[in-house]
Order: C-alpha cells, then sequence, then structure tokens
C-alpha cells in the first residue's frame, strides 16, 4: 500500500482560477443531476455529458489551462463524476475577490478525486469526490462536413443566447435554415405560435461574424436541447463580447462552440492591457452536438 | 408591570446596524428579557432545538433614565418579532434625524403598554416607541406576546445561567466571513457538518456523505483555556489523519452539527465583533461560539456588550 502511495497519480494538476473552471463546467449544467465523464490525456482534460441520445456537451480543458499539468497514466483513463456535486466543490474552492491556487489529484487511493487548496499552509480546503466506472458508452456525435464546404457561421454570443430564450413561447421545435443567397441564417419556430429570427450576413453588421454556405440547409431541433446550448453561458462570455461558432454537419448533427475564458480575473494580471487582452491559450473550448429531430433535406 | 426606558444613541446603533440584523437571521422571534440591570435576546431558550443565542447589554449601554418594576424581582420578559422591533426602530431613527436640527434634542422612548385594539375586546400588550419631534410625536406600536408568567421568567433564568458555562479549549476563528463563503457552498453538498477543535489551535470543519467529502482546516489559531503543543510527527499528515489521531489522543474534540445552524451562527458577523472563539462544551453536548467585543478604540473586552451561541449537535460525536 505504501509502495501504491509514492507512485505519481494519473494527473497532478494545479490551477489559479477556480472561477473560471467554475464557469466553464456550468456552461454545461442544464439540470440538476447529471453524470459526466471525465477523460485524462497527455493534453487535457474533457469533461463529457450527455442526454437521451440526442444531446452531448464536452469541455475541452487543455493543459495550457493549468499552471502544472503532471500526466502520467498509459492510455487514456476516464472515470465518472456527479458533475453537480464537481460544480459545488469546487465554487467552495473559489473565494471572492481572491485568487484562489487549487490541486486536482487522480487517482486518490480508493480512486477518489482529490482536491486541496494550496494557497496557504495555516488555512486550507480539501475536499475528495468518489468517481464511478463509465458506462462503455456508443454515443454517436461524430461531426462530419456535410460536403466538401463547411457550413458554418459565428453569431456574438449574447446574440445567440437571446434569440433562443426569445424562441421559448412557440415551443416545442427550432428550425435553423443557412441560405447563401442572400447569405442569412433564420431561426424559426412554430407552436402556439410563429417566431421567426432572422441573421443576415452583411459588411457592416457585426451580429453575424462569419459566414460559410455553399447550398441552403434546413434543420429542426428539439427546443430543449438547443437552449441547454446556450443556457447557462457563462456572463464572461457576455462580457468578453465573444463569439459562438455554430456548424452543421452531415445529417443535420449541430454543433456549437463556445469560448470561456479561464485566465486569472484580470485585477490582479499585470499582462492584461487594458482592452482586456488575455493570454488565449487560457481558453476552455466548450462544444455541444445537437441531433437534428428529422431531416428535411 | 412597568417598564420604561430612554433609548441612548449608542444602544439606538447597536440594536439597528449591528446586534437586530443579525439577530433576526437566526429566527423571526426570540425572547425580549429586562432585569433590574441588564437587557437580554434570547434565542430558543425554552425549546431544545435550534440554535440558542444570548445577546446581554448593561442598562447602561442601551438606556438611560430606565425605570422597571414588577412583581417577580423586577424581571420582565416576552416574545417579540424581531423584524417589526427593527423595523420601529429604523423609523424612529429616521424620524429623529428629520428633526434633529431643532433646539430640543430627540429622545427615543421604549415602554410596555398594553392597549384595547379597535377590533378586540381585551387589551393587549404592545412595545411602544415614542419619538418627539418639535412640533408632533410619533408612536409605533409593536405588538408582543403576553409577559412571561413568573414560573416561566424563573424558567427562562434558569435555563441562561445553565447556558452560561464555558468550554475547557476555545479557539479563535480566523476570518468569520471566509468561513461564512465556504460554508454557504456547502450547504449544497451536504446537510451536516463535522466541526472538530484540538487544543494544539486546528480547526476542521467537514461535510461527508457517501459521494463526497468536503473540508477545511485552519491551523495554528490562538487558544484559550486548555491547551497542548502538537506532536512534530503529525505536521506532515492530511488534515483529515491529524485530526483523528489528536482525536485518539484526547486533545482534541469533534461534534457534528447542522449546516443550516452553521451558516446562521456565522451571520453573527454582522453584529461586528472584534473576534470570535468555539469551542465544544464538555461530552460533546454542543458547540459554543463566543463573541468578543472591545471598548470602542482599544483592545480591551467591553464587560458591558456580550454575545454568544450554543448549536445542537446531531450526533454526539467523539469526547
Amino acid at each position: 500500500m505504501s509502495g501504491m502511495e509514492e507512485e505519481a497519480p494519473d494527473v497532478l494538476c494545479q490551477l489559479e482560477n477556480v472561477q473560471g473552471l467554475v464557469d466553464a463546467l456550468t456552461a454545461v449544467r442544464w439540470k440538476r443531476h447529471q453524470d459526466a465523464v471525465l477523460e485524462l490525456s497527455e493534453h487535457g482534460i474533457v469533461l463529457i455529458v450527455e442526454e437521451s441520445g440526442c444531446l452531448q456537451a464536452k469541455v475541452y480543458l487543455k493543459k495550457e489551462i493549468f499552471i502544472r499539468y503532471d500526466y502520467n497514466a498509459e492510455g487514456r483513463p476516464r472515470f465518472g463524476v456527479s458533475l453537480g456535486l464537481f460544480v459545488d466543490c469546487l465554487n467552495a474552492f473559489s473565494v471572492p475577490g481572491h485568487s484562489s491556487l487549487i490541486q486536482i489529484w487522480y487517482p486518490g487511493p480508493d480512486m477518489q478525486v482529490l482536491l486541496k487548496s494550496v494557497d496557504s499552509l495555516d488555512a486550507s480546503i480539501c475536499a475528495e469526490i468518489r468517481t464511478r466506472i463509465p458506462d462503455t458508452s456508443a454515443w454517436d456525435y461524430n461531426f462530419e462536413p456535410a460536403g466538401t464546404n463547411p457550413l458554418t457561421f459565428t453569431v456574438k454570443s449574447a446574440a445567440l443566447k437571446e434569440a433562443i430564450e426569445d424562441l421559448e413561447w412557440p415551443g416545442s421545435s427550432i428550425q435553423i435554415t443557412m441560405e447563401p443567397d442572400p447569405p442569412s441564417v433564420t431561426l424559426r419556430a412554430e407552436g402556439h405560435g410563429d417566431l421567426q429570427i432572422d441573421f443576415i450576413y452583411c459588411v457592416n453588421s457585426d451580429l453575424l461574424v462569419a459566414f460559410q454556405c455553399d447550398h441552403r440547409v434546413s434543420f429542426k431541433y428539439k427546443y430543449k436541447f438547443l437552449r441547454a446550448s446556450t443556457s447557462n453561458m457563462p456572463s464572461s462570455v457576455t462580457k468578453e463580447n465573444r463569439g459562438s461558432k455554430l456548424s452543421i454537419g452531415r445529417g443535420g448533427m449541430l454543433k456549437v462552440q463556445h469560448l470561456v475564458s479561464i485566465s486569472k480575473p484580470s485585477a490582479s494580471h499585470s499582462h492584461v492591457d487594458s482592452a482586456g487582452y488575455q493570454q488565449p491559450s487560457r481558453i476552455a473550448h466548450i462544444e455541444f452536438f445537437v441531433k437534428p429531430e428529422e431531416s428535411e433535406d | 408591570m412597568k417598564f420604561k426606558a430612554f433609548l441612548t444613541e449608542n444602544g439606538v446603533n447597536l440594536l439597528e446596524k449591528r446586534f437586530i440584523p443579525s439577530l433576526e437571521k437566526t429566527a423571526k422571534t426570540c425572547h425580549l428579557y429586562f432585569t433590574k440591570t441588564h437587557t437580554l435576546f434570547l434565542h430558543n431558550l425554552l425549546n431544545g432545538d435550534g440554535i440558542q443565542s444570548i445577546a446581554q447589554f448593561t442598562k447602561q449601554v442601551l438606556f438611560d433614565d430606565y425605570r422597571i418594576s414588577s412583581q417577580n424581582d423586577d424581571r420582565i420578559a416576552f416574545t417579540i418579532d424581531l423584524s417589526l422591533l427593527l423595523r420601529a426602530l429604523r423609523s424612529s431613527v429616521a424620524i429623529c434625524n428629520e428633526y434633529s436640527s431643532s433646539a430640543v434634542p430627540n429622545r427615543l422612548q421604549i415602554k410596555l403598554v398594553k392597549k384595547l385594539p379597535s377590533n378586540c375586546s381585551v387589551p393587549t400588550p404592545f412595545l411602544t416607541f415614542e419619538t418627539r419631534g418639535f412640533k408632533s410625536a410619533v408612536i409605533q406600536d409593536i405588538p408582543i406576546s403576553k409577559p412571561l408568567s413568573r414560573a416561566q421568567v424563573v424558567e427562562l433564568q434558569s435555563a441562561l445561567d445553565m447556558a452560561q458555562d464555558v468550554p475547557p479549549t476555545l479557539i479563535q476563528v480566523p476570518d468569520l466571513n471566509q468561513l461564512l463563503n465556504l460554508v454557504d457552498r456547502m450547504k449544497h453538498v451536504g446537510d451536516a457538518v463535522n466541526v472538530s477543535i484540538s487544543k494544539y489551535g486546528d480547526l476542521t470543519v467537514q461535510v461527508s456523505t457517501t459521494l463526497i467529502s468536503l473540508g477545511a482546516e485552519f491551523r495554528k489559531l490562538l487558544v484559550i483555556g486548555d491547551q497542548a503543543n502538537a506532536p512534530s510527527e503529525d505536521q506532515n499528515l492530511s488534515a483529515q489523519t491529524r485530526s483523528s489521531r489528536s482525536i485518539l489522543r484526547g486533545d482534541a474534540q469533534s461534534v457534528q452539527v447542522s449546516v443550516k445552524h452553521f451558516a446562521k451562527s456565522l451571520q453573527y458577523h454582522l453584529a461586528k465583533p472584534d473576534c470570535a472563539f468555539y469551542g465544544i462544551a464538555p461530552q460533546g453536548s454542543c458547540l459554543t461560539m463566543i463573541f468578543q467585543f472591545f471598548v470602542p478604540g482599544s483592545r480591551e473586552t467591553d464587560k458591558s456588550i456580550s454575545l454568544h451561541c450554543r448549536l445542537p449537535v446531531l450526533d454526539p460525536g467523539t469526547g
């Protein structure tokens, strides 16, 4: 046993800004009880959540996000945790107005995830989260381009969130249509009434930042899954005026990508200039994959 | 039964800005207990569950021209709604400030009265606030319970006497705000928190369930009462091991209390105590928190104000 303890853990990493991590993980927390799978590799940590075979979300925490990332495993260890508990627990480490350094370690002697604050010797916070063996999942969220050219657009994250919120009252499902001429994206809901929101791509508008589409496509998605992709978007994303990238792949698979900053709060960071420039590496990538309701194309 | 007094400026400040807002967080109502020498706000002294809290002021801190008489050794106690008391106090202060430019200094009088409400045939008791302005007087009546009977007052006094024992080891708690922040988040993780206090000056606070354990450890805190030097071989152990070893050695005690109670007790920082001490009563019967107030501008304990609370224990834990 003592020999085992001396062995290096699969992963030992240290992070400066816990709140950033809490924000990134909260973005994929669309209901109270959710199981998440964590996958470790030499490149970093990926957290995956899934629902009803229709929606999957991944949070990519690249090793550059951490100030220390020691990886010693062979293969890619995977384990399951309750996302809610993991986030609530991380939250306890986040002290407002205080940058807190935490250490995350896996596995503990009983295959737990161990968390520890390492700021001060005389006051420390520790946590242990029980993990479980993940199901050998056969998730099918392979995103493949629909044709030779990608079908994709980038919209201001705040505008996307607002548009999806506005589409709530007609309910049920949302039809997303991309049209090359005139270049535009249409979100349309039909139910108790109709509501249509058009994003027009034109040079002077900064709403639709990028647009690429060579033929008309149209797919329907369940409203609740689409909403899950934006409902818990951290406020830092809208504050930093970031964009979200949406792509439609083969069979209508929708990919929604957000970027969440995990760098230290700028007040305590000398490298951040007044324009809010932050090291690009300290960004968590978040991806949602939504399967269409039925193909109409 | 008569009670009549004028609130001092300091008294108004203490109650309005500090004590009542924090006491209100523990429970909406409390016993207000006047004696010849003291005024006390008491929570849950007559019923066993919930946080017991005792805030005590000498009459000179809160009042001048203090007149009390009752057939029960000049003691009067009743139940009062703290939010109503705070509202009355706040509006009286606002009225006083509005007229403060007038030549006559405003004084805030409180007294116990019995009045016949319009829709009622039995006179009911009130605590009345009276603010006299230059041309007008504003009177606010706060409904209170029927004053406690002689037997009930005796029971309250003996419960109060019983709640005065000080734990053998007390440790000074660091930043209450930081602890509050942590405990607020612990509420999401579990319902019960284990608190352990050692003679070495260690405080550990831990929530454990089958899926998760989350805890904080504070070391090298100031100890009052029974203390000991931490064994050097324990220095490099984990917080949990260190805590269980010190319990085995008889140098530490641990109790389990409700996370909700613990979070509520941290709200006493609203009363702006100058320091806070935690201790565990013998046999782990309760977790005691003692708040200390200094004479303004000094580091001397202000003996005219005292505040302490006792958290009921869920599991007697380890002695």
